[in-house]
């Protein structure tokens, strides 16, 4: 029994020393620095150890409180949809039909472009002089064009609708695993049992596939709750901070104006809010995924 | 027998001799020094090239390493400052954009230039980029280009109804109205800049509240000037008038490129954007109106002068770098008149010397730099503060609200906005100098 | 019941949208790369190009488009290989391991996905500057495992818990060693969850950009994004060369997938779970 046990904890001591290595050592350095004052560009007034100062002035920041609103706005309707239109394509890829493979690789475009290439496509159609949507709206009525990006609702939409035509693959293809291994068998079972297309999903596929699914939903939210790349190209956080979600914030005053312990403060506030999504979805839904399956 | 007992010793000898010459020889001559230019990638590389090439035929034992970063001002920011703030030997030669000098000097980031670039030197360059590379009296930054904001209109327009190009902004909007009237395209507007939330709003703000007798900051006295009538009046003038009105809404989501798209696609009667603007407008492979685009001052309001924003690029020395007599060599042979030459006529970049302006072949082939030079002899830069960026972020955050939001009490909203400014300088102050 | 010629042009029908929805956007832009300077930003907007090729001709030649793909290959190929073996092994080991001390790690795991990356950056930085890494293969291709792994060791802990037991007692019986059962039996047995996890680890090493950009400025070891990045000018967006770049740069995706997800299907017929 202890050998066992011994062999599986070799087999986790690689993987867990790069994590350490590369990513606790550094979050342990950033909270470290998140209960400093440290300026980038103001070497002169050092490094003080201020406690929770910066978490205090974070909490009586308007505009943070405003990113924060932004972001979960960004994150639950991105999810949603996402998840949505995942399981939907998901449930295409799998079925058996001649060109499969081609729309497998047409669905997985939009993930396998880089973030930032993408949302510079996104800048160009959605231009309000010669983009795309404009014209496919409103033809050649130039006057009619809207200017998407300068209204802060269509703005955020914008966003939105910018990372769930990257991402829902994502999430298609996670289920879709998911999907793949449940035996053909079952599924002929209910078949011959006269269940209809709903039931079969219903009763067999949902309950197999929802350990998929909630992976797909866990990673999906903690991912959108560090949404940067997009707002970045696309708006750089404008029209007056409608897009300046919390990420891009903390950015700017980390990198931009050098607030090295205020924008930390920022990350483990972001970190925190998504480490408890994680543990609600966990503790709610997701027991399953972590116990064994009956 | 006896050739076989000394041969392996002689052997031995002559290895030993070989070897030791060699390294006597590699010793007496210098080793080269190289160092590493962290440069944004230029948009004319051929140029940038060409003169390192020759740089480095010239000073044989210095070779030049180049990194390169995105054009990005903000990402070639990150780069340069995650080097410098870690204390990084391996840059040596950096280029700061005009706004970044005092931020750098006061970090310690930006080597003291002064003793290798005394003022006699600097007197040779225009005023305006030398005071951008000074703070508190030591300069950092040798100019390499610069920028400034230009008025460009169509001047087959205005002659059409018999306009002089206009002298205040009203007169601006008067003319447009005329002209939009006279053309029936409803796809024209009058004006077309830049306002999205980012560093060129705050140059195009600038503008109109200095051509308006306001400013930002008094940078004798270091006041808040953003909450006082001519500012807020002029920010007014910019929210009711020109968004949504002269200029399409759009233009709040507008960089240099999409601005100046809207004018060379001919949708646009007068445009603002930098020296760059003019060769692409007047390039009929680029745009729709070559040959009838005028460029000159920007207008003002009504009693006051015109203003431009000082823009441009300086070349530093990182403070921890092994080699600054190398890295100088460098920067004094690429702000060299000759170098200066080269990067106006290959690439387009406005020189900040003042001879090139007064070089034949340089007037012969680029008679509108010598008439933008009034414009750049006049551009006044950004407040300089070393904590510039915070500035510009609350700026940035304080114009787009203001020129978007047309229902909220402006006087009420540039006086928090002057609120949150003077707590960041006063940070500044703190800094015991 | 819904008659069989309606379920058919239903399924077409959600074919059809799927297929649009996720090519028409790129569709559309790509159609730039084709056009020339002044058709890219006319107002209104051009239909048919006039099928030039420069702007990719300026992509590969003039941006060197071909030596940046060569870069992301090479760190996107080792990150994913290096993931995919690290993540099996800890998947396996969090699979087999008691529930308690499985839960717990596997949440810490999950932890390591949650932090922005934009702050660890700077230490990841400083870290790879102290031991000489920076502007290095090895300096992007460790990072991106690491901000891999957890993603992967989920899909693969995953998979490999839906495999019975018994298979594995049954070989231990036979005479088979413990790394055995791993490579011989539950590794197969897994290749959907292994080639997703694969492919997912891969396109993220593609599109990653911030950490390149710190990590990576010799322009001989610069990855697509920063090299995409690169082709803007001080004040100017060349569309054609993007939209071109974007065009090259998704075809090796394409063609992975293409080639994987046969495998997906193979993996699945295999039916060695039958037993």
């Amino acid at each position: 029994m202890i050998r066992k046990n011994q062999f599986f904890l070799l087999l986790l001591l690689p993987a867990l020393s790069l994590l350490v290595l590369f990513i606790l050592i550094p979050v342990g350095q950033s909270f470290y620095l998140s209960f400093h004052r440290v300026i980038s560009g103001l070497p002169q007034l050092g490094e003080a150890m201020v406690g929770f100062e910066n978490y205090r002035d974070l909490f009586h920041d308007p505009v943070a409180r405003h990113s924060l609103w932004t972001t979960v706005i960004f994150v639950g309707v991105t999810t949603f949809f996402e998840l949505l239109i995942g399981l939907f394509l998901a449930l295409l890829m799998h079925r058996h039909f001649p060109g499969r493979g081609a729309l497998r690789a047409a669905v997985l475009i939009p993930w396998a472009i880089p973030t930032v290439v993408a949302a510079q496509m996104w800048r160009f159609l959605m231009n309000d002089a010669y983009g795309t949507v404009n014209y496919l709206l409103f033809g050649t009525e130039t006057a009619s064009y809207v200017p998407w990006l300068a209204y802060p609702a269509t703005a955020l939409g914008a966003i939105i609708l910018a990372d769930i035509w990257k991402t829902a693959s994502f999430a298609a293809l996670l289920i879709l695993a998911g999907l793949q291994v449940i035996p053909p068998e079952i599924n002929q079972a209910g078949l011959v049992d006269g269940a209809g297309s709903w039931q079969r999903f219903r009763h067999i596929t949902w309950p197999l596939i929802r350990p998929a699914v909630m992976v797909a939903l866990l990673f999906r939210t903690i991912d959108a709750f560090r949404v940067f790349d997009l707002a970045y190209v696309l708006t750089q956080g404008g029209p007056a901070d409608a897009t300046n979600v919390l990420q891009l914030y903390g950015y700017k005053k980390m990198f931009v104006e050098g607030w090295m312990g205020y924008g930390s403060a920022i990350s483990v506030c972001i970190f925190t809010m998504a480490l408890f999504l994680a543990v609600v979805y966990v503790r709610a839904v997701g027991r399953r995924l972590l116990e064994a399956r009956v | 027998m006896v050739m076989r007992c000394f041969l392996p010793k002689i052997i031995i000898c002559g290895i030993l001799i070989l070897f030791g010459s060699w390294h006597l020889i590699a010793a007496a001559a210098p080793s080269t020094t190289e160092i590493v230019f962290l440069t944004w990638k230029p948009s004319q590389p051929a140029a940038w090239e060409k003169l390192i090439q020759k740089f480095q035929k010239k000073h044989p034992h210095i070779t030049v390493k180049r990194q390169v970063s995105p054009h990005s001002s903000t990402e070639y920011h990150a780069i340069i400052t995650q080097r410098l703030k870690n204390r990084d030997p391996s840059v040596d030669v950096f280029l700061m954009d005009v706004v970044w000098p005092p931020e750098f000097a006061n970090a310690g980031w930006a080597l003291d230039l002064t003793p290798r670039f005394p003022e006699s030197e600097q007197k040779k360059f225009l005023k305006g980029p030398i005071s951008a590379g000074t703070w508190r009296g030591k300069i950092y930054g040798v100019p390499c280009y610069l920028a400034a904001g230009l008025f460009y209109y169509r001047k087959d327009l205005l002659e059409k109804y018999h306009f002089n190009p206009p002298r205040t902004w009203p007169e601006m909007i008067q003319q447009g109205e005329v002209i939009l009237r006279g053309e029936s395209d409803p796809g024209l507007y009058i004006y077309s800049a830049q306002f999205k939330q980012y560093e060129g709003l705050v140059c195009n703000m600038l503008e109109f509240l200095r051509s308006n007798g306001g400013d930002i900051l008094d940078r004798n006295t270091g006041r808040v000037l953003l909450d006082r009538p001519p500012a807020v009046e002029a920010t007014r003038f910019v929210r009711d008038r020109i968004i949504g009105n002269a200029a399409p809404r759009g233009v709040v989501t507008y960089e240099e490129p999409e601005s100046l798209s809207l004018f060379t696609q001919g949708k646009a009667i007068f445009h603002r954007n930098w020296p760059y603007a003019w060769a692409v407008a007047d390039d009929p492979r680029k745009s729709a109106i070559s040959g009838k685009v005028g460029v000159g001052l920007l207008p003002a309001f009504k009693g006051h002068n015109h203003a431009a924003t000082l823009g441009g690029w300086h070349f530093g020395i990182n403070t921890f770098s092994k080699h600054p007599d190398a890295a100088w060599q460098f920067i004094r042979f690429m702000t060299s008149k000759e170098s200066q030459k080269t990067l106006a006529l290959e690439a387009g970049l406005a020189p900040t010397r003042k001879s090139v302006y007064e070089d034949p072949t340089i007037q012969q082939k680029m008679p509108h730099l010598i008439a933008f030079l009034p414009s750049f002899k006049k551009a006044a830069s950004r407040p300089p503060s070393p904590i510039y960026p915070m500035l510009s972020q609350e700026l940035q955050r304080f114009f787009s609200t203001a020129i978007i939001k047309k229902n909220v009490a402006l006087p009420s909203l540039a006086h928090t906005s002057a609120g949150r400014l003077k707590k960041l300088l006063a940070l500044e102050a703190m800094m015991v100098k | 019941m819904i008659p069989r010629f309606l379920r058919k042009g239903l399924f077409l029908t959600g074919v059809i949208l799927a297929v649009g929805f996720s090519l028409s956007p790129f569709l559309f832009f790509v159609l730039s790369a084709f056009k020339t300077e002044n058709q890219i930003t006319a107002i209104p907007p051009v239909w048919l190009p006039d099928f030039s090729f420069v702007s990719f001709q300026s992509a590969v030649f003039k941006h060197h488009l071909f030596h940046y793909l060569l870069n992301s290959l090479i760190v996107g190929g080792t990150a994913t290989l290096v993931s995919l073996s690290l993540g099996a092994l800890a998947g396996y080991a969090l699979a087999r391991l008691p529930r308690r001390y499985a839960r717990f790690i596997l949440m810490g795991v999950l932890a390591c996905a949650m932090f922005p990356q934009i702050t660890i950056a700077g230490p990841i930085w400083r870290f790879l500057r102290a031991v000489g890494w920076l502007n290095q293969y090895h300096g992007l291709i460790l990072p991106y495992v690491a901000l891999t792994l957890p993603l992967c060791i989920w899909i693969l802990a995953l998979f490999f818990r839906e495999i019975p037991e018994e298979l594995e007692s049954a070989a231990l019986v036979d005479g088979c060693t413990r790394p055995g059962v791993l490579i011989r039996i539950i590794l197969p047995l897994s290749t959907p969850g292994l080639f997703t996890a694969g492919i997912l680890t891969f396109i993220y090493s593609w599109n990653e950009f911030f950490l390149a950009l710190l990590i990576m400025t010799d322009p001989a070891r610069q990855t697509m994004p920063v090299g995409i990045a690169l082709f803007q000018g001080e004040h100017s967006i060349p569309w054609g060369e993007i939209a071109a770049a974007s065009l090259i740069t998704t075809l090796p995706l394409i063609i992975l997938v293409l080639f994987f997800q046969r495998r997906i299907v193979d993996g699945l017929s295999a039916g060695a779970i039958k037993g």
